[in-house]
């Protein structure tokens, strides 16, 4: 019973996460139809920024600001390479055949990599661990159901949450959100009646790689350590759980990125069998996609006249 | 039809690119053979191969490998080469790849390289041997563990395949041997599904049953996995004296912070490919009181020589510390030159004699390969972190 508990805590926390990246491959396939394979790299980017600001910065402040004032540094440097990255390798293709942004995306990110690589180093770094008392320690953990919710995983479940509820209220309400469901509708007829596209757009980039930056500062810290190749799987998964969500579909990137989470937790706490984890979600992902094939919310299509 | 052409293309694709392969490997033999008869049978200048990771998690141990090669060429193009051929070495990087281990070793072979230093992992190392055999290129691995690679080529009759390093089918047992003599018998095992790491786990299994351990836990995950909670849940309930890792550093560091963080205060032990500074760095103070297996290697005058040497002469490039398979990768190259001069010829299978022929007087000792192509000795000793630094167990007490 008490590894039940903690094996939902630990998918919890890791599917939230998946669930953060997960939503910018699906707000801009929503919108642009084309797959950002370059985004997982902007959530390792976010984890290297969050690192380097604590290590030159992060010396002197309290745990919790240290921390906050990483998250908004990765915010921005994230969100500065998202907009690169529209402006520059998909802007211009934007009307090309569907293949040209894709091979475009697949090439930056490959670039993204290498170039973490040549600056960052080759072997994966520690993630400073100043917290370490306050967040992770075994004595700081609540105990719940015979588990242990480590403040970390706490903090990681609560900001996840208070994102997705913001993001969902921004689409809904906000002006922006209203520009951006009529531009995944209609491109050509948004941008007709007076929304400016390009800046839709961008603002799409920006607010899935902010995401993606908070996710990868929680989760470095969290795995405590870094690595030019994070991006890659954690990527991998995150798309994944788009899809068994339905992809261009908001709330299925969510609903995907928790149940992918805690799919791979409770299949391996059911069996003890660590190597069939990624036979189990992969497994329920093609169960899905069988009798589903748009996903488990359905997938956005815009309606083509 | 379109279907079938299109396979059709693909397979004349892949047969054309398969046969000049064939052809280049049997020209090679055969000039290598014929080579062997004239008095002047040495091409000049000498070419070296080395192959391990340069980039990818584990670009560290390759660049000991790197570095230890590059440093035994300098010493002996001072000394005027061999034959009276200066020596180059031909640096490739598989990155700790299986899927990469046959394409670098086909292009070392079509480099022309007369012996090779390489590779550094178990499960690259493996398919590479193979393609080095069929090539009659002698090749000495200076840190893959995995007993299947040697024992595979005296089953094959495979002469050209050398290691210098010890056997995970002796690291493990020593390892195991050392817990049960502790009174750690209730024992939770994980590897990283990799040729090295299950090997390494499955000896250490092994050893521990036959004398009494009870294994909790068995089992293997990714060796890209960073998140290793979901693995150690159904062992959180169980009373565990020890938890094993077959695997690597990058995993390790990590693994083991995860591991305290859960509560488990069981010991960490783990093996050669995890007695690596990064271990200590990224494990931080959770590092403290993990118990390695490792020869003791830097003990002799001469290693310390050697590691002296290597730590200033490669200081400008950011070492500080000879790492584990330096002084290996330093002693496998001389091994390899030595032999050229002991057969007068770079002809592969003569290089292979004497290799096996030769007494190596080395700062590793003297080594003497046996015809399996291992050396004899068992090295083995158990290291614990203590302070922040590898220790041997029997120099902490």
């Amino acid at each position: 019973m008490g590894t039940l508990s903690q094996a939902v805590i630990n998918g919890l926390t890791l599917g939230m996460v998946y669930a953060l990246i997960a939503l910018g491959y699906t707000m801009v396939y929503g919108i642009l139809g084309m797959i950002n394979f370059a985004h997982g790299e902007i959530y390792m980017i976010g984890g290297y920024a969050g690192a380097t600001f604590l290590g030159l910065w992060g010396g002197g402040l309290s745990v919790p600001i240290a921390l906050g004032l990483a998250v908004l540094f990765s915010i921005l440097v994230s969100s500065l390479h998202g907009a690169g990255l529209e402006r520059f390798a998909y802007r211009p293709l934007r009307n090309a055949p569907a293949l040209a942004p894709l091979i475009s995306a697949i090439g930056m990110s490959i670039a993204l990599q290498q170039y973490v690589f040549l600056t960052q180093g080759t072997t994966p770094k520690p993630f400073p661990q100043f917290f370490r008392q306050d967040l992770v320690a075994y004595e700081a953990g609540i105990k719940l159901f015979g588990g242990t919710l480590s403040p970390l995983q706490g903090l990681i479940i609560i900001i996840s949450t208070l994102l997705m509820i913001g993001l969902s209220l921004f689409v809904r309400h906000s002006k922006m959100g209203k520009a951006m469901r009529a531009t995944a509708e209609d491109r050509r007829m948004a941008g007709l009646v007076g929304i400016d596209i390009n800046r839709v757009i961008l603002t799409t980039f920006v607010i899935g790689s902010a995401l993606a930056a908070v996710a990868g500062v929680m989760v470095s810290a969290y795995i405590s350590t870094i690595f030019y190749r994070d991006g890659y799987l954690a990527g991998l998964k995150a798309f994944t759980a788009a899809v068994f969500g339905g992809i261009g579909n908001i709330p299925g990137a969510m609903v995907g990125g928790v149940l992918l989470g805690l799919i791979e937790a409770l299949g391996v706490w059911a069996t003890g069998a660590s190597d069939w984890k990624d036979v189990f979600s992969f497994g329920v992902l093609i169960l899905v996609l069988l009798f589903k094939p748009r996903g488990l919310l359905g997938e956005v299509v815009a309606e083509k006249v | 039809m379109n279907k079938q052409s299109i396979l059709t293309l693909v397979f004349l694709a892949l047969a054309s690119g398969c046969i000049p392969v064939k052809e280049k490997e049997t020209l090679q033999s055969v000039s290598a053979n014929s080579a062997s008869t004239p008095v002047s049978s040495v091409a000049c200048p000498i070419l070296i191969g080395v192959a391990g990771p340069r980039t990818g998690p584990q670009a560290k141990s390759g660049m000991d490998l790197d570095l230890g090669t590059q440093m035994a060429v300098a010493e002996w193009n001072e000394k005027g080469g061999a034959l009276g051929c200066q020596v180059e070495r031909i640096m490739k990087d598989d990155r700790s790849e299986e899927t990469e281990a046959r394409s670098v070793a086909q292009s070392l072979i079509s480099d022309g390289v007369v012996g090779v230093v390489g590779h550094f992992n178990s499960g690259v190392t493996y398919p590479a041997s193979e393609a080095y055999a069929e090539a009659f290129i002698p090749m000495i691995t200076p840190a893959s563990t995995n007993p299947n690679i040697t024992d595979r080529a005296l089953r094959e009759g495979w002469t050209t395949v050398f290691r210098l390093c010890g056997r995970d089918d002796d690291q493990g047992p020593v390892a195991a041997n050392f817990a049960l003599e502790r009174g750690m018998n209730r024992i939770a095992i994980f590897h990283d599904k990799t040729a090295y790491g299950e090997g390494l786990a499955q000896a250490f299994q092994d050893q521990a049953a036959l004398n009494g351990g009870e294994i909790v836990h068995f089992t293997g995950f990714a060796k890209e996995d960073t998140d290793f909670r979901p693995h150690f849940t159904p062992i959180l309930n169980e009373e565990i004296d020890v938890v094993f890792f077959g695997g690597i550093f990058n995993q390790a560091g990590p693994m083991v912070r995860q591991m305290r963080e859960m509560g488990i205060t069981a010991a960490f032990m783990s093996g050669d490919g995890t007695i690596y500074q990064e271990f200590i760095d990224m494990a931080g103070e959770d590092a403290e009181g993990a118990l390695l297996t490792f020869p003791n290697v830097y003990s002799s005058q001469e290693a310390l020589a050697f590691k002296a040497d290597y730590e200033s002469r490669f200081s400008d490039q950011g070492i500080t510390e000879a790492g584990p398979y330096a002084i290996y990768s330093y002693v496998a190259t001389n091994m390899l030159l030595d032999a050229i001069v002991a057969a007068n010829t770079t002809e592969g299978l003569a290089m292979s004699r004497a290799l096996r022929a030769l007494t190596h007087s080395t700062p590793l000792g003297s080594v003497q390969f046996n015809e399996k192509g291992d050396v004899n000795e068992s090295l083995y000793v158990i290291w614990v972190v203590k302070d922040g630094a590898f220790v041997p167990w029997d120099e902490s007490h």
